[in-house]
């Protein structure tokens, strides 16, 4: 019961969210896919001829990557400064935080389906077999699981640390060219065991594999990606539990 | 006659904040601040050993002169804020209006509004499209559902949360400079709202400084100055204890 109360209170917020944004607009949604599609278009230009030469379906693989890491930095970045964004509400009532992070879930749920959609498309211009779209909601089901926890981290230390939001910034551009998502890690041993450590990797490699080369990714991928799925939702209730009952002294 | 609930229960309730505060520091201390953002703290006590009880169908008044803890006090019983120390226990489902913000948002339609505060009090959607109607009746809004908030006067958007918190089942209401809402006719209008929700087994704790509405409305009331509650009991004494400690009345 409580579960759901959470969904419906942060479906209610990513709504008000999501109609604020688009509050006027005359062009609404597509400002959503417009940035991931235009990075997918420039590095598709820059690589396909190069590093992108000995990997099969090259511009499957590059969206993919694209998409999945787009939806992990929205909602973290965002997750981060919500707390003190929300604060005049935060001092007023109370209601369950948790349910903020939530809606801003949701919100990036909602607007990276639309790119998942470009993707299917694409795949379907290249003839191969649709069937591992079946999965997907699965996969990111789980990867979403874990971008709540991280997310509920960062948004419940940036009330103490507010560097972090800056910090973030920095260190997820870092984590995007760490992430092999125009380039493909092949034999480099020093860059598969620094990946090792980048939760991203595993999402997007099963992705990779179910979707374009319709393979059942490795056991140890899947069971790295449900580990840190554990991990990160784990600290990520510890930690937000343990500071929420001063968010609203904080900001 | 129904039977007396204790809604309220605070023993011993304190709570502290660290505010910001300007100190002599050392030179290097000063150059260092001027990149850094981080300001010195020191304590303040906001509430010191607080105890109250309130019972279903009461209306407690609380005065006291500013800053000297009344919103802190509405805070730390709807569990916004932890207390320090003491205990706060609360039965029933609390509504907190302070300052009228219940997250109202002013580029969005009435109607989503409406959804969203409601959502906010912890109601589900098919709850609040079965109130709707309702919510917009007291509020006197009917032509409005689908204008955008920022096109409301003050007016209308004081009387707009107050209806929408009016209409969350409060069993436990918190109402924070709120009574000023509205012409003479919406008052009236309110009071009698408030009575209803007394009578049906819910209480009241109101902060304010109309003096009057307190020595109409509220059975008893609390004074609180410095964070200390220096006087409490039936209304009309209490507000001559503030006036005199104020210097208005010898």
């Amino acid at each position: 019961m409580r579960l759901k109360s959470f969904l419906g209170l942060s479906l209610s917020l990513a709504k008000a969210e999501f109609k604020l944004k688009n509050e006027g607009s005359y062009f609404g949604i597509i400002w959503y896919i417009l940035g991931p599609i235009l990075t997918f278009l420039l590095l598709l230009g820059i690589f396909s001829d190069r590093l992108g030469n000995n990997i099969a379906y090259y511009p499957l693989y590059l969206l993919l990557g694209i998409v999945m890491f787009n939806l992990f930095q929205n909602t973290t970045t965002e997750a981060t400064k919500a707390i003190s964004i929300h604060r005049g509400i935060i001092k007023s009532i109370k209601f369950p935080l948790e349910a903020l992070i939530g809606s801003i879930t949701l919100k990036a749920i909602f607007s990276h389906i639309f790119e998942i959609l470009i993707f299917f498309i694409i795949l379907k211009s290249f003839g191969l077999p649709l069937v591992g779209i079946l999965f997907y909601p699965l996969i990111l089901g789980v990867f979403c699981i874990f971008i709540f926890g991280v997310s509920l981290i960062f948004s419940a230390l940036n009330v103490y640390f507010v560097d972090l939001e800056n910090i973030w910034v920095f260190a997820s551009r870092v984590l995007w060219f760490a992430t092999p998502i125009f380039y493909e890690i092949g034999n480099q041993t020093k860059l598969f065991l620094i990946n090792l450590f980048n939760p991203l990797y595993f999402f997007i490699e099963i992705s990779r594999s179910i979707l374009i080369y319709n393979k059942i990714p490795d056991t140890w991928v899947i069971l790295g990606s449900l580990g840190y799925t554990l991990i990160s939702i784990i600290i990520g209730f510890l930690v937000f539990n343990r500071l929420k009952h001063k968010f609203a002294e904080m900001v | 006659m129904m039977e007396k609930i204790e809604r309220i229960s605070l023993k011993k309730v304190s709570k502290k904040f660290k505010i910001g505060f300007k100190k002599n520091r050392s030179f290097l201390a000063r150059i260092i601040s001027l990149f850094s953002g981080r300001e010195s703290k020191k304590d303040i006590v906001c509430l010191k050993d607080i105890s109250l009880n309130a019972y279903s169908g009461e209306m407690i008044g609380v005065i006291g002169s500013n800053g000297s803890g009344k919103s802190t006090l509405l805070r730390v019983i709807s569990g916004i804020y932890k207390q320090d120390s003491g205990t706060v226990k609360t039965n029933g489902k609390i509504i907190s209006l302070i300052n009228l913000n219940i997250g109202m948002q002013d580029r969005l339609s009435m109607k989503d509004n409406i959804y969203l505060c409601g959502s906010l009090f912890g109601l589900g959607r098919k709850t609040i499209a079965e109130r709707l109607p309702s919510i917009i009746k007291f509020a006197e809004l009917e032509e409005y559902l689908e204008t955008k908030l920022y096109q409301f006067s003050s007016g209308m958007i004081q009387r707009l949360a107050f209806s929408i918190a009016m209409h969350c089942n409060p069993e436990i209401l918190l109402l924070d400079e709120v009574f000023e809402v509205g012409d003479e006719s919406f008052r009236k209008k309110s009071q009698e709202k408030i009575k209803n929700i007394l009578d049906s087994g819910a209480t009241i704790i109101f902060v304010t400084h109309d003096l009057e509405n307190v020595k109409y409305n509220c059975n008893r009331s609390i004074l609180i100055n410095d964070g200390e509650m220096i006087a409490s009991g039936n209304s009309e004494e209490v507000i001559t204890k503030y006036l005199k400690l104020i210097g208005v009345l010898k």
